[in-house]
């Protein structure tokens, strides 16, 4: 223990000194230095930082300074003071004063756990001293999103677990975004607080260092996922003449860049999206494009088709290879658009084979299915923007199209169905108030992120204001709020006794359910002037934080209704809209059936096909790939393998096995979709391993290779 | 027999028409849902049919099964009643 107090009395200085004594002992502070008693200290942090008068502040210190003397402490901290302070305060029925004068921090013993083991919240980030500093910030954070930002009945809202309010740690960010590479083309790499400034590139690599850079400044300035458009076609002006090993070179080294971690925050690769098109978007056909140097090439992108189309089917070889040992690569997701001008677009069924082949081999492929006149951009686990009439006129210069989802709040729907007793007027009662209280806190979010804005420059989103176009780079006024949802399942089996594909009812009343809160985005983006929407949450560790809290404070409804193994604690909710992971109707069918929801939801969705072992063929994919697009309402599919990654021979094998076919070694692990991403097994929650568990293979409907 | 269901919403060019198919069928003893699919109700049946467009008409057999639809189009009183009347030479089998 560190020399800290002596203790003995010595005649108080202060103006009112004569009555009692000050102490001469030394303190801990939070400014890293041992310092002297000084009473006044606290009186002046009281009147400062919670509006306490002096005179109330004089008394309570000299009370605190009673209680240290008598105690006869010999550790004395300021963390300590604070808290003696604070219950003074109470005593007195100060409570907001307290608030106001809160410490924020985190016990040792929880600093202890922290270092010593894992963060499961999010399987992204890996353990290490990098991620520690990530997951201690990001406490601190949270507790200042919650007593700070958001007002108490929406703080309280998400502790009791009715709401859950995303990436609270990154609270003075926006959530995730969607990025134009023709603003780094255009007006080069030149941000805010760098230490030099690079013209726009030359050269196809530069480009794509500035890209990758530029991502890692987004992702300190993003929550969550940042996704880059049309990134094919964008590279296509720098591609002109390179042969088709230099295009193979520039394709594997973007999907390195980006799937290690060199550049990334707390070890964490940067969550990022590439979207892709075999055709030239209509949105860009007329679009002068822009080449080397940032200088407009004097062509359209409508005639940079091959070069794109090239770029495209060579990041899909990368993506086949795997990395150095044969493991799908997690990092950057590529989203292929499938439209109806993909069909009519010459090789585009060669092409569909090539990445029906990744999604057998390695599952990387995500197929986004815009239908008719739509055109979105994709990224994160599932969220897209569509693009608007205004989008499209900026299509025109592109680097105009950036997007961001500023929030996301997650409804607990079960626990509304525990709270309604199977009455369905105070169920839609209970959910429009808890979708007025994610708007609430959206409204809070939204103000705290504006007043840091309004700070320009000399504030901490600097980048997000900078504004080469004549427009702040963070377009508020595009700004998308999102409202997800979890265990819509589970709702309906506590409304209807069955859950969504076990009847036509149970089915039309998720529909309804989800209608409801899709009119009800509309009512408030209407009124508040702000574009609420719906989006299937990811849920990663919301579907887990539900169903245990759930379990907690409603003990005997949630026992039959949460999934997974109550004993071993790997509980969950089923994610979103979907079906059961583990019901057996065939694929097409659960495409099918929560394609219907995925219109109402306007913020993204995504069905997953849990292969296992499976390996089919590329034409059974293709199949079915146009069979979905073709037949269903769907917005989005993957296809999801499992894998086993030796950690002593480091080989790949199909499956998840305890241990390695080659070596025998048992030191493996597992690797598939965990929700909208590819990563280990070793780094998922326990909710996430029960619906492991309980997923369906689909084994025997695709035919194999 | 089969149910009519008519999908319609305010501020769209071509769903009285539809309305008006749909009264003309009712009166004539077809049985005829109109759902407006800006309500909670209309809009999630419009889902469960995948209606993307108003105004929609959709045949639907008992167990909701889609027999005939017209989507973004209007069809008329005579079309539905050779869907019920001519169908396999007699009375449709909804």
């Amino acid at each position: 223990m560190g020399a800290l107090v002596e203790l003995r009395e010595r005649q108080d200085i202060g103006e009112e000194c004569h009555e009692t004594t000050d102490l001469a002992l030394f303190v801990r502070t939070s400014d890293d230095d041992l310092a002297g008693w000084d009473r006044q200290k606290i009186v002046e942090a009281m009147v400062r930082e919670a509006g306490v008068s002096p005179h109330v502040a004089d008394e309570i210190s000299r009370e605190v300074q009673s209680v240290i003397r008598d105690s006869k402490i010999k550790f004395v901290t300021a963390p300590l003071i604070r808290e003696l302070v604070n219950a003074k305060l109470i005593e007195r029925g100060f409570e907001e004063a307290r608030k106001r004068h809160t410490r924020l921090g985190v016990p040792l013993y929880d600093v202890d756990q922290l270092i010593l083991h894992p963060n499961k919240e999010n399987a992204n980030v890996p353990h290490g001293p990098e991620a520690t500093n990530l997951t201690l910030a990001e406490g601190i954070k949270k507790e200042y999103a919650l007593l700070k930002v958001f007002s108490p009945e929406v703080g309280d809202a998400h502790m009791r677990g009715d709401i859950h309010l995303h990436d609270l740690g990154f609270i003075d960010r926006p959530y995730c975004s969607g990025q134009s590479l023709e603003y780094i083309k255009r007006f080069g790499l030149s941000l805010p607080n760098s230490l030099s400034n690079a013209k726009p590139a030359k050269q196809p690599e530069v480009l794509l260092a500035h890209m990758v850079k530029f991502a890692a400044a987004l992702q300190s300035h993003f929550a969550g996922a940042i996704g880059w458009d049309a990134v094919n076609l964008f590279f296509a002006p720098y591609l002109v003449d390179r042969s088709d090993r230099e295009v193979h070179q520039l394709a594997q080294m973007m999907v390195y860049e980006f799937s290690q971690q060199a550049v990334a925050r707390g070890g964490q690769a940067i969550f990022t999206d590439i979207n892709l098109y075999w055709e030239v978007p209509r949105h860009f056909e007329n679009v002068p494009a822009i080449g080397p140097g940032g200088q407009f090439t004097g062509k359209t992108y409508g005639e940079y088709e091959k070069e794109a189309q090239r770029f495209v089917w060579a990041l899909f070889d990368v993506y086949k290879e795997g990395d150095g040992t044969g493991r799908p690569f997690f990092f950057p997701k590529p989203l292929v658009h499938i439209t109806e001008k993909f069909f009519r677009t010459e090789g585009a069924q060669d092409f569909l084979l090539h990445i029906c082949d990744v999604a057998s081999e390695k599952g990387t492929t995500y197929f986004v299915f815009d239908r008719g006149e739509t055109a979105k951009v994709s990224e994160c686990c599932r969220l897209s923007f569509k693009l608007n009439e205004n989008d499209l006129l900026d299509a025109r210069e592109p680097w105009k199209m950036r997007f961001c989802a500023l929030q996301n709040v997650t409804i607990n729907l079960p626990r509304l169905g525990y709270k309604s007793n199977g009455d369905d007027a105070l169920l839609f009662k209970n959910l429009r108030a808890m979708m007025e209280l994610a708007v609430k806190a959206h409204l809070e979010k939204k103000a705290f992120i504006e007043s840091l804005l309004s700070l320009g420059e000399s504030g901490p989103l600097a980048l997000l204001t900078m504004a080469k176009d004549g427009s702040p780079y963070l377009r508020m006024h595009r700004a998308s709020y999102l409202i997800g949802m979890v265990g819509l399942n589970e709702l309906v089996k506590i409304q209807t006794g069955e859950e969504l594909n076990q009847s036509t009812k149970a089915l039309k009343y998720g529909l309804k359910v989800i209608s409801h809160m899709n009119l009800w985005c509309k009512e408030f983006s209407e009124r508040y002037n702000m574009h609420f929407v719906l989006e299937q949450t990811p849920a990663e560790s919301t579907a887990y934080r539900f169903a245990k809290l759930d379990l907690r404070d409603f003990p005997d409804k949630a026992t039959g209704i949460v999934k997974g193994s109550i004993p071993f604690g790997q509980i969950y909710y089923t994610n979103s809209t979907c079906l059961p992971v583990g019901s057996r109707e065939n694929p097409i069918e659960r495409v099918k059936i929560e394609g219907l929801f995925h219109p109402l939801i306007e913020a993204g969705s995504i069905t997953h096909i849990w292969l296992g072992e499976a390996r089919p063929s590329k034409e059974s994919l293709a199949n079915f790939v146009v069979k979905v697009f073709r037949e269903t309402q769907n917005d989005q599919i993957a296809f999801s393998p499992e894998f086993t990654n030796c950690l002593k021979c480091y080989r790949t094998v199909r499956g998840l096995r305890s241990s390695c076919p080659h070596c025998g070694s048992e030191e493996v692990d597992g690797i598939t979709r965990i929700t909208g991403y590819f990563t280990k097994i070793s780094s998922w929650n326990k909710g996430k391993l029960g619906e492991l568990r309980d997923r369906n293979r689909n084994k025997g409907y695709f035919s194999n290779n | 027999m089969g149910i009519i269901k008519v999908f319609v919403k305010n501020k769209c060019p071509r769903c009285p028409q539809a309305k008006e198919v749909g009264n003309t069928l009712r009166e004539a003893g077809f049985n005829v849902i109109e759902y407006d699919v800006e309500t909670p109700d209309g809009l999630a049946e419009a889902s469960f049919y995948s209606v993307q467009a108003t105004p929609t008409l959709i045949v639907a057999d008992q167990q909701e099964n889609t027999i005939a639809d017209f989507r973004g189009v209007v069809p008329s009183v005579q079309q539905i009643h050779d869907l019920f009347y001519n169908n396999a030479g007699g009375q449709m089998q909804c």
